[in-house]
């Protein structure tokens, strides 16, 4: 008998904790803790709920373990991956021949790098720019807005920094639920004395750790920050050199958030006046000072406004380029970097290169040997709206679930029926599963090695623990397969002959700037990983981003100017609360993997609708009642819990459990990301019999499938 | 031998459950430790809090309860008659009957893990560290020290502000 403790990373959020997985013979029998690894993103080797009970979804009993065919919606004959792999590669064919934009591909932030690169290689060469994946639904503001004002979309730090900083932001981010060991830093850095400032409309397991609390109206961000920066300019407390060196748009700046005074956002927010003042000093003075954030700003029809003026906060401070400083957008997936910067994303190539500038589109064509559309390609949500235009008429989706995911869930169920042609790759049984024509089964991230970005640019290695069950096969073999079966047989990078995730990693090193020295075999060396930008293969990686200069054209942070814009839809009389959505640290997205968790669902067994206390007294409602959420888009049936935790007004809902029937769809002008984090809903009781029935009409988050004799 | 216990910081408790889920893995499907929440506004995880002067152990009829060298309150299962005394004058209610086997159970401080010189897996995983492992005492020492720290550097802050004039 042999045990063996293999290192991986945790297969759930973007802090990218490592933990090894002990087997006997091969076979799983617990995790052991990495406290004897330095340096890595999880000091002492701590873990969150989930991340302690990841062998349970593994070994699900429902896990994919052989391609399926479809015979008709949610009904499937088991077939082998021969015919799998070319029955998917002739449909591709015929869509690129006829035409490629027919098609949509969806990668995926809870898989390796290299399975991403090659999902967008294969769209690419395909010919069509359609390729993204959920970042969209969650980190696009950040990645456009940061874009805009310094020049790329990632954290500009790391967690170290934000244990030496002296004044913690965090806004519209549930930091200690959602990133339970990220959290661990801002406690120290507490204990040495930082002072913590939460701006959150709930207030969250994060603001019982603030020293200011500032509850604000969801969608009332960009009034909140206008107000801060306001403060910060009129009492001169910004770092006045660091604006003249390294900033420009201040004169404009100044002037919108002239009539943006404390009493005038009190009004927009509802924050008293002297806490914004006091926040505004508290920030502006500590010397050193991080802003955290997370869905609750970016989730906005002006998230990417909302992340733009964090960025111009933490720049007027001078809080950049300096350790203990930066701004850090929290990544909800382990790999959610990754995705983005391999270029699942459909207007740039790899390290964020783009489509539409000739000569990058020059490198790959010759890279790839095909030539190349230099048009952006769809987003997640806009491909919905194209399959009702006809426009979109094939999906291939890598481990993404888009009707619990996307926002306005009636609507993408509609859309998928229209697919001529749909292929889910994925470990379990999804609801998007039961529109697939094709289903192939994939090894979950332990059960493979590649490597993977954390949300601090941190790029690591996670080694194969265990096998996969049944036929199931890693994701980089099924798009390596589908490639070569499509006819890209080329020599290296020209085609798909592929053989190890390994070599995938070297093509990456090759086209990836950022990426250049990151090499498979340093990775395996340092099981710390190395923080891109890194760019070559003696260089350390890279903790802090434009210390000299930021990566705009010219080198300056462009700060914003941004006038108050509210939700796109408000309370009205008919539907009078505003709702908004958040999460529970014992659930992970849309529960594919923690709803197979026994001892996550035991103790988050079910989504609560929070309402505050005198709300609820109108209404008649008590903890645990059951009431009908209604908006403009759907209906759903939920338990009520009395809070105080919620403003008088607002409803918050844990959107794990199918929640985005009700969420809106309408989107941020630039980044495309839905606001899911605002709309307006009324609220009534109902009885337990109404609810059951309502229950029946939301996808079911763990689907059975039927499989039958072919 | 300095007798070690489960150090509970309830202030730094982010009520994540971790400890909750750890010790149900390495128990078999069973926790040893709650956490919880109060009014919105903090959270607790207490487990066995292996008492010095254990209640438990003095009332067990059969000596099923009795303390190992490390200092922790253990239940010896071939020898407990199920008699639910041990729960009864735990003032934590800690001591639980499985009523499969009709014996008590409790934390055992996970003696497995010690035996291999690894931490009780609850402050093992706990991310802020509001669960520490070690000699009370000691534990102490420390945190006095961490307060004297934060006072120096809150007057040093002070001395920096006004030598500046500010
Ligand atoms: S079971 Fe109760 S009485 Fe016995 S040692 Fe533990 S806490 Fe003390
Ligand atoms: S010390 Fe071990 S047995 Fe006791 S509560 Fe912690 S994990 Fe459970
Ligand atoms: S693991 Fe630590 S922080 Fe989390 S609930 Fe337990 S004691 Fe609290």
């Amino acid at each position: 008998m042999e045990e063996k403790l293999t290192p991986v990373v945790c297969p759930y959020c973007g802090v990218g904790c490592r933990l090894y997985i002990k087997t006997l013979d091969g076979y799983p029998t617990g995790i052991e803790y990495a406290e004897d690894i330095p340096s890595i993103s999880n000091e002492k080797g701590k873990l969150c709920p989930k991340g302690n009970a990841i062998l349970e979804y593994l070994l699900a009993r429902d896990r994919l373990k052989k391609p399926l065919k479809a015979k008709e919606e949610g009904k499937f004959v088991e077939i082998s991956w021969n015919e799998a792999i070319r029955e998917v590669a002739e449909r591709l064919k015929e869509y690129s021949k006829d035409d490629p934009d027919a098609m949509m591909f969806f990668g995926s932030a809870r898989t390796y790098n290299e399975p991403n690169y090659l999902i967008q290689k294969l769209a690419r060469m395909l010919g069509t720019n359609n390729v993204d994946h959920c970042a969209r639904l969650c980190h696009s503001s950040t990645v456009t807005g940061l874009k805009a004002v310094f020049g790329a979309g990632a954290m500009t730090n790391t967690f170290r920094d934000i244990e030496e900083a002296n004044v913690i932001f965090i806004i519209g981010h549930n930091f200690a639920e959602t990133h339970p060991v990220g959290f661990r830093y801002v406690i120290k850095a507490k204990e040495r004395g930082a002072k913590v400032i939460v701006a959150d409309p709930r207030f969250t397991r994060t603001a019982w750790f603030a020293d200011i609390y500032l509850q604000h109206y969801p969608g009332t961000d960009i009034a909140l920050l206008n107000g801060l920066i306001h403060v910060i300019i009129k009492e001169g407390l910004y770092d006045e050199d660091f604006v003249r060196r390294r900033c420009t748009g201040f004169e404009e700046l100044a002037k919108i958030v002239e009539k943006f005074t404390p009493e005038y956002v009190e009004e927009i927010t509802g924050v008293p006046a002297e806490l914004i003042v006091q926040a505004a000093r508290t920030f502006a003075t500590a010397g050193k000072g991080v802003i955290t954030w997370a869905m609750g700003i970016t989730q906005h029809t002006h998230g990417h406004d909302n992340v733009r003026l964090a960025a111009t906060l933490s720049a007027i401070c001078g809080y950049q380029g300096r350790e203990g400083c930066g701004v850090s957008p929290m990544r909800g997936q382990n790999n959610v970097q990754g995705a983005c910067d391999l270029g699942v994303l459909p207007n740039v190539f790899p390290g964020y290169q783009a489509v539409t500038d000739p000569e990058k589109r020059k490198f790959f064509e010759e890279f790839w040997g095909v030539s190349l559309s230099g048009e952006i390609g769809l987003t997640v949500i806009e491909a919905a709206h194209a399959i009702e235009k006809g426009k979109v008429r094939a999906y291939y989706v890598m481990g993404e679930n888009p009707v619990i995911s996307d926002a306005n869930t009636n609507h993408v169920l509609k859309a998928l029926r229209k697919l001529e042609f749909m292929v889910v790759q994925d470990i379990v049984p999804t609801p998007t599963m039961e529109f697939a024509d094709i289903v192939l089964p994939a090894a979950a991230m332990p059960e493979n090695e590649g490597s993977l970005t954390n949300t601090e640019r941190r790029v690591q290695w996670s080694f194969k623990a265990i096998n996969p069950p049944g036929e199931a096969r890693p994701d980089w073999w099924i798009i390596s397969e589908i490639g070569k079966a499509v006819g890209f047989a080329g020599e290296g990078a020209k085609g798909f002959s592929y053989t190890s995730p390994e070599e995938v990693l070297r093509e990456i090193n090759a086209c990836t700037p950022q990426y250049r020295g990151i090499t498979p075999e340093r990775l395996k060396k340092n099981l710390a990983g190395i923080h891109w930008p890194c760019p070559s293969e003696d260089h350390p990686g890279t903790r802090v981003l434009y210390r000299d200069r930021f990566l705009t054209s010219d080198g300056l942070a462009h700060l914003a100017a941004v006038d108050y814009k509210g939700p796109a839809e408000l309370p009205d009389e008919e539907y009078p609360f505003i709702l908004t959505t958040v999460r529970y640290v014992g659930h992970y997205h849309t529960l594919t993997m923690t709803g197979r968790s026994r001892s996550l669902v035991k103790r988050w067994p079910e989504p609560l609708a929070e309402i505050h206390p005198e709300d609820a007294e109108k209404l008649g409602i008590t903890t645990g009642d059951w009431v009908k959420i209604e908006t403009r888009r759907g209906v759903y049936p939920i338990r009520a819990k009395v809070t105080r935790s919620v403003k008088k007004g607002v409803i918050a809902v844990p959107w794990h459990w199918g929640a985005n029937v009700l969420t809106n769809d309408a989107l941020d002008p630039v980044s495309k990301i839905p606001e899911t984090k605002v709309c307006a809903c009324r609220v009534v009781k109902i009885t337990e019999e109404e609810a059951r029935e309502l229950i029946k009409a939301v996808p079911k988050v763990i689907p059975e499938v039927e499989v039958v004799k072919g | 031998m300095a007798r070690k216990t489960v150090f509970i910081d309830f202030s730094k408790c982010i009520e994540c459950r971790a400890c909750e889920v750890a010790c149900e893995r390495e128990h078999n499907g069973r926790s040893f430790i709650n956490v919880f929440e109060w009014q919105e506004m903090a959270a607790m995880a207490l487990n066995c809090r292996h008492c010095e002067n254990a209640p438990c152990v003095e009332v067990c009829p059969t000596n099923a309860l009795y303390r190992d060298e490390d200092g922790a309150v253990l239940l010896a299962p071939q020898k407990c008659i199920g008699c639910l005394m041990c729960g009864i004058v735990c003032p934590f209610g800690i001591p639980e009957l499985d009523s499969l086997n009709k014996i008590m159970m409790k934390c055992d401080l996970c003696a497995h893990r010690r035996a291999e010189g690894k931490l009780p897996a609850c402050v093992e995983t706990c991310p802020t560290d509001a669960l520490l492992f070690g000699d009370f005492n000691d534990i102490q020492r420390m945190r006095r020290e961490k307060f004297t720290e934060k006072a120096i550097e809150s007057t040093k802050e002070g001395e920096k502000i006004s030598l500046m004039g500010l």
